[in-house]
């Protein structure tokens, strides 16, 4: 097959990303067990890892540059890399808010918690998490079906995004925690958020690579036939 | 045609700038307005004696665009391009079946005159094939020839600026055409095509001999001459139809000893970003075979 070269490190270049990927989900487990257990420590082991994947990120992207001035692809190569670079840019991201979490987590160690709180946080963090990983699972094995189901799942962090500040704004009497926990509770629910809807739009990119549709306009289009289907 | 021959005894530059004034005026006129003409094609196919080269392509040639045309050697580009001005036909044994429509004249019925026709749409080929002539009269002679009693020097340097050879030209145009580098002759070569005003320019492969310089040079006179033109061109230069055309058709052949089909037509934002088929896809990629 001509362009064996080229196939070989994209294949090469989708790879790293997936290892990339496979790393910030180790991250993202460590985060969700700290805080489960209340664990620092497992939070401290995330502390720096910051910079690390920013310096991966960078290095996948100058990698895409190089193809793309030395390959001229285009088409489904063109998307791949599209793709690849967004699915990196999402990762770095990720993994950036995983840090400050993890930050928090440290910072607030053995302050007073409050309780309905700390549960709805460790909720959403499982299903954050969970998002994220299905995300990348859909991008590795291309499964534009299950793409399109993420976006429920990402409904259930945004159900528990709203609980969550409810009871930040409306602390029970005597109870809450310490304030300077509740403060950093509301960064988390809001980083949690986003690491979710990162999840969702690396899911989404698989849509992309596979049709050249976003997952907004095959969503649009889906829901088009269905209400056709059902005036019909 | 009573109006069309009104716009013919102008010259196409001047239609064109009334055309482009119009547009931005906003009075309505558009490409393809009839001004500059562009071609339909329908269910063309084309043989050498009993061989189908090419079968039943239909395709609309959008006026005032650059439409290129890509596809694996020997899947009938060429022969299907020298259809478009009936230069197919002379070679011996060769004939074409289907409409081609020029605007509303079809260059196929029983009263268009092949000589006519291969003045209103012009082709420049792939090596450039100069006349030994001087630079002024490889421009002027067809034009001459054609009966053009206009200021022929204005001709020749309106033609040379627009094949963007003017300026490296200008002081010797007494010299022979042969004189000049391979780029430049190429240039010369589409001067010459545009001398006789032609509609719709046909380029077959037209840089593939140049030189990075020469080819940017041709590429970059494209954008200007689809102002006034009709452009088809064939390339194997996938990031040339890429840069210049609006418009890209795929030829393929199918199976071994078939003839070649226009296998996807569309535009070329979306025929190298996201192609319906998948050999075509398999084509711009390089995945080929
Ligand atoms: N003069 C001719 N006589 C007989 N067969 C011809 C002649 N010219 C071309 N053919 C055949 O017609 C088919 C199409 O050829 P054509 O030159 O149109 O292909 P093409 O797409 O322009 O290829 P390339 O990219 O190599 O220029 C080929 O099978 C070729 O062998
Ligand atoms: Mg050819």
């Amino acid at each position: 097959m001509p362009r064996e070269t080229f196939q070989q490190e994209l294949d090469g270049l989708v790879s790293d990303v997936l290892d990339f990927g496979e790393e910030v989900k180790d991250s993202l487990e460590n985060m969700v067990r700290a805080m489960e257990g209340r664990d620092a420590g497992a939070a401290r082991q995330e502390l720096g890892v910051d910079i690390r994947y920013k310096t991966w990120g960078m290095d996948i992207e100058r990698e895409c540059m190089i193809l793309q001035a030395r390959q001229a692809p285009v088409a489904r190569d063109l998307r791949l890399l599209y793709t690849v670079q967004s699915v990196t840019n999402h990762l770095v991201r990720s993994g950036t808010l995983c840090e400050h979490i993890c930050h928090a987590i440290v910072d607030t160690e053995g302050c007073e918690r409050d309780e309905d709180l700390e549960t709805a946080l460790v909720e959403m963090a499982r299903t954050a998490r969970n998002v994220f990983n299905e995300g990348l699972d859909v991008f590795e094995n291309r499964d534009i079906e299950r793409a399109r189901d993420l976006q429920a799942k990402d409904d259930k962090v945004d159900l528990l995004y709203s609980e969550s500040m409810n009871l930040i704004a409306n602390p029970t009497e005597g109870g809450g925690g310490a304030p300077e926990w509740r403060m950093r509770a509301a960064l988390m629910v809001h980083y949690l958020e986003r690491i979710s809807d990162h999840g969702v739009d690396v899911g989404g990119s698989a849509v992309f690579l596979v049709t050249g549709q976003r997952i907004e306009d095959a969503m649009q289009q889906y829901l088009d036939r269905n209400v056709d289907q059902d005036a019909g | 045609m009573e109006t069309e021959k009104t716009g013919r005894e102008r010259k196409v530059s001047e239609v064109s700038r009334d055309q482009r004034d119009a547009r931005k005026k906003g009075d309505g006129a558009a490409p393809g307005d009839g001004l500059t003409l562009g071609m339909k094609i329908q269910d063309l196919s084309a043989f050498y004696g009993s061989f189908k080269a090419v079968t039943d392509v239909s395709i609309d040639i959008q006026a005032n665009k650059v439409t290129a045309l890509i596809g694996p050697s020997g899947c009938g580009k060429s022969t299907f391009i020298r259809c478009l001005n009936r230069m197919h036909e002379v070679i011996p044994g060769a004939r074409a079946e289907g409409h081609v429509m020029l605007g509303e004249q079809d260059i196929y019925a029983k009263t268009s005159d092949p000589v006519v026709i291969r003045r209103r749409v012009g082709m420049v080929f792939q090596k450039p094939n100069p006349f030994s002539k001087s630079i002024y009269e490889n421009v002027a002679w067809g034009a001459r020839i054609n009966g053009y009693r206009g200021d022929m020097d204005e001709l020749v340097e309106r033609s040379l600026k627009h094949a963007a050879l003017w300026e490296e030209v200008k002081d010797r145009l007494k010299e022979s055409g042969h004189g000049l580098s391979g780029g430049q002759q190429q240039r010369l070569c589409i001067a010459r095509t545009l001398a006789v005003e032609p509609e719709v320019i046909l380029m077959d492969e037209p840089a593939s001999a140049l030189d990075p310089v020469s080819t940017q040079k041709i590429e970059d006179t494209m954008d200007q001459l689809k102002q006034d033109y009709t452009v088809v061109i064939v390339t194997h230069n996938m990031q040339q139809a890429a840069r210049i055309s609006d418009y890209t058709g795929f030829f393929y052949i199918e199976n071994m000893g078939d003839p070649g089909q226009l296998w996807e037509f569309d535009e070329t934002e979306k025929m190298f970003s996201n192609p319906e088929r998948k050999e075509t896809e398999d084509y711009v990629t390089g995945r080929f075979g």
